[in-house]
């Protein structure tokens, strides 16, 4: 099928979705819809930013070796630009969903001492200071490449080496105000430091593994010459260093609140740990770490794209598995997996490729103008 | 020029010329290969086709060892050999075993990783290898790169093998001698070296024990002795009253010890006894009996006890109308307060001993009762 022919199918894959995501709204109810768009939404916000945080550790520790990849990720994070809108219009999901924004709820002592960062005005603040950050980013990391494509003024480098430690900071704060305020929030009494932790090990990992699909997907269509194994198997090795990371977070995180027991944090586990939430937990430890830990460990098997292209894929799905874990269950109705949830995942997903798509447009395959280019190029392991 | 040569060494300009020698010198000779160079060169290792590295096999297996071993420890310690209930936990709680197996995993791998490195696979030390005698050795470590032809227990054919390299492209050649073979260790330095052993140990042991016994009070040593403690029949500090412990709160209960309101006999026959009359209880209640009703009453219950004609008053008759037409509340109450010279077992025997009791006085007083249609028919015969 020819490039156009591929397009076409997205479009009519995302019309499709869009129409089941509507359906969702009007039939099954407007919790239902808006559950799955905060999944799904972060979803794809996660790869994006996971993408953008692959871009800024390059300039802040000066890599090499990821040059030649770097287009790749600096396309991908264009997702997170796709999914600003989404997330104002996300907003509208507070009434239906977020108890803390119903006025009773304040006679809770707990929620009516958090009514200072929890209220409508601060929270949509939020979300627009947070998504501006990004854009400011987007516009000075990845702009500013692509125009180097150009003009080849390696001035682009330095400002990039200026602004990736500034960047590091906005992330961290950024992807923490995401993991409270989109999950945490959900359920209000409830709390955890390292949730943001935890969701920055998810979004890398959603982003390595994205931005190894995309390398592998080039590299069979010969879009990205002399890119070696041995620059595969480093990004292998990043993708297996956060597979062990993610896990050793979350499993810290359950660790402490099962060890104290205190009340107003073990009740979130329990909530995800009974009825078919447990089984799912055990599924996702399995997908999570214990597979892609195990299938990675030989030397090997970091620099081999068959294999690694089914751990990103595996990745990617327990990526979504983990967030439909910790959010569904605010619903308190079990496993809800049918039609809507399928709905929405074809038309994000499609929604994203036909951005992708657009994304490849822009600039070379490969950093071209970059005075680094070269030197990445003959990395060896 | 000795005629066992261990190796003889081949000097090239650049690490390119080298690796080009490498299969020409290789496919005429039996011998071992290798290669001393400045710095690492990529592709060395298969040009000189080295066998891959077992340390990563060598760190899984022992890994998984470790691993095995840690989590088995664990659940033998806590689940079989000594059940300690921990922080009210369950007895096999696998979420605090796995912090001390990551660590023995982690522990094991080291230890595998560096020690058999260095010491099983590399030999260290190697004080006296014959290279570290080689006149080419201060070269090798600034600018040359030597390709090694190594005797691998057959003697090397020394002209051969130096025409061979210099064909190859050498630029220099030498033969590096085998050394004579180390002096075997003699009993006078063994003696020497005990006597150093010994000596340090009698001037620590000579050193701690005087710095101990002179200097007993320093201040890092923290006694025991010296901390908040609460002494028997003395005042304490830790309370303004001069008590040691918090009064409980005014109305607080012990768990299983309900206060008992009934205000006299006659009204404690409308308590009925909740416990069953099952094997269990009357087994229970026979053991109470036994222990602390049996001195009295007689060990049937019948006021002929062992203790008669030393202590003064006359024991009831469990067994008489009076006490048989007794309803169990009301011989319960007399467990619970005593009569006449009969004590309180209140404090003795826990509300279910004391139910328990009053089902068995019920047997023994028809079995002091009996009728003939208590007795089995197959005893009869």
């Amino acid at each position: 099928m020819n490039e156009n022919g591929n397009t076409r199918m997205l479009g009519v894959a995302a019309a499709a979705g869009l129409a089941g995501v509507v359906a969702t709204g009007l039939v099954a109810g407007w919790e239902r819809f808006w559950i799955n768009w905060i999944v799904w939404f972060l979803f794809v916000l996660m790869v994006g930013l996971g993408c953008l945080f692959i871009v800024a550790l390059e300039h802040v520790v000066g890599a090499t070796w990821s040059v030649p990849l770097r287009r790749v990720p600096e396309r991908l994070s264009g997702l997170a630009l796709l999914m600003a809108p989404a997330a104002l219009l996300a907003l509208l999901s507070l009434p239906v969903l977020y108890p803390w924004t119903k006025p009773e709820s304040l006679k809770d002592p707990v929620i009516a001492g958090k009514a200072v960062w929890l209220n409508m005005p601060f929270f949509s603040a939020r979300v627009v200071a947070c998504v501006g950050l990004w854009i400011l980013a987007y516009r000075i990391f990845v702009s500013g490449s692509i125009r180097q494509d150009r003009d080849k003024d390696p001035r682009f480098n330095v400002r990039a080496r200026r602004f990736a430690p500034v960047f590091m900071i906005i992330f961290g704060i950024t992807i923490t105000v995401v993991a409270f305020d989109w999950i945490s929030s959900l359920e209000p009494l409830w709390y955890s430091d390292v949730l943001g932790i935890y969701i920055f090990a998810g979004t890398f990992l959603a982003g390595l593994a994205a931005t190894m699909l995309a390398v592998l997907y080039l590299m069979k269509r010969g879009r990205l010459p002399g890119v070696k194994p041995d620059h595969i198997y480093n990004l292998g090795g990043f993708l297996f260093a956060f597979i062990v990371f993610w896990s050793y977070i979350g499993f810290a995180q359950y660790m402490l609140m099962w060890y104290a027991n205190l009340p107003e944090e073990v009740f979130w586990y329990k909530a995800r740990l009974q009825g078919p939430w447990g089984p799912l937990i055990l599924l996702l430890a399995v997908l999570h770490f214990l597979v892609p830990f195990f299938v990675l460990i030989p030397r090997s098997a970091k620099s081999r794209p068959k294999r690694l292209f089914w751990v990103a894929v595996l990745m990617l799905v327990a990526h979504w598995l983990d967030l439909y874990w910790m959010i569904f269950p605010v619903l308190r109705q079990g496993l809800l997996f049918s039609w809507p949830e399928l709905s929405f995942g074809v038309f994000f997903i499609s929604a994203g490729l036909l951005w992708i798509r657009r994304a490849m447009t822009g600039g070379a395959d490969m950093p071209v103008g970059d005075p680094f280019l070269r030197e990445g190029l003959e990395f060896r392991l | 020029m000795s005629n066992q040569a261990f190796s003889v060494l081949g000097l090239f300009d650049n690490a390119q010329s080298l690796l080009d020698a490498i299969p020409s010198v290789k496919s005429k000779v039996s011998a071992r290969l290798d290669a001393y160079t400045p710095y690492p060169v990529h592709g060395m290792e298969d040009a000189l086709g080295l066998r891959k590295s077992p340390v990563g096999g060598m760190v899984f297996v022992m890994g998984l060892i470790g691993a095995i071993a840690a989590i088995a420890f664990e659940l033998w310690t806590e689940g079989v050999d000594y059940p300690l209930v921990t922080a009210g936990k369950p007895v096999l709680s696998w979420e605090a075993f796995i912090p001390i197996m990551f660590e023995v995993t982690v522990l094991f791998a080291c230890f595998t990783s560096g020690l058999g490195m260095l010491f099983l696979l590399n030999r260290l030390p190697l004080f006296r290898h014959p290279m570290l005698r080689s006149k080419s050795m201060p070269l090798i470590t600034k600018d040359k790169f030597a390709l090694a032809v190594e005797a691998d227990g057959q003697p090397l054919d020394v002209d051969a093998i130096t025409a061979l390299l210099r064909k190859a492209g050498a630029q220099a050649i030498e033969v590096v001698e085998q050394p004579a073979p180390p002096d075997p260790i003699s009993p006078s330095l063994l003696l020497k070296v005990a006597a150093v052993i010994g000596i340090s140990c009698l001037v620590a042991g000579y050193v701690t024990y005087w710095g101990v016994k002179l200097f007993p009070l320093s201040i890092p040593v923290v006694h025991m002795l010296d901390q908040p403690r609460v002494d028997p029949q003395r005042e304490s500090s830790f309370f303004k009253n001069g008590t040691a412990m918090r009064m409980p709160v005014a109305g607080t209960v012990a768990r299983g010890h309900l206060p008992f309101t009934v205000p006299s006999q006659e009204e404690a026959a409308a308590l009925a006894n909740p416990l069953p009359r099952t094997d269990d209880v009357l087994k229970k209640g026979r053991q109470a009996f036994a222990t602390y009703c049996s001195v009295c009453h007689g060990i049937l219950g019948n006021g002929v006890p062992t203790l008669t004609s030393v202590y003064g008053a006359k024991p009831a008759n469990l067994a008489s109308q009076q006490i048989r037409d007794y309803q169990d509340g009301k011989i319960y109450y007399v467990i619970m307060m005593g009569k006449n010279a009969m004590p309180s077992y209140a404090a003795d025997l826990s509300e279910d001993e004391r139910w328990s009791v009053v089902h068995y006085v019920r047997v023994l007083q028809r079995a002091l009762n009996a009728k003939d249609e208590d007795v089995r028919k197959e005893t009869l015969k």
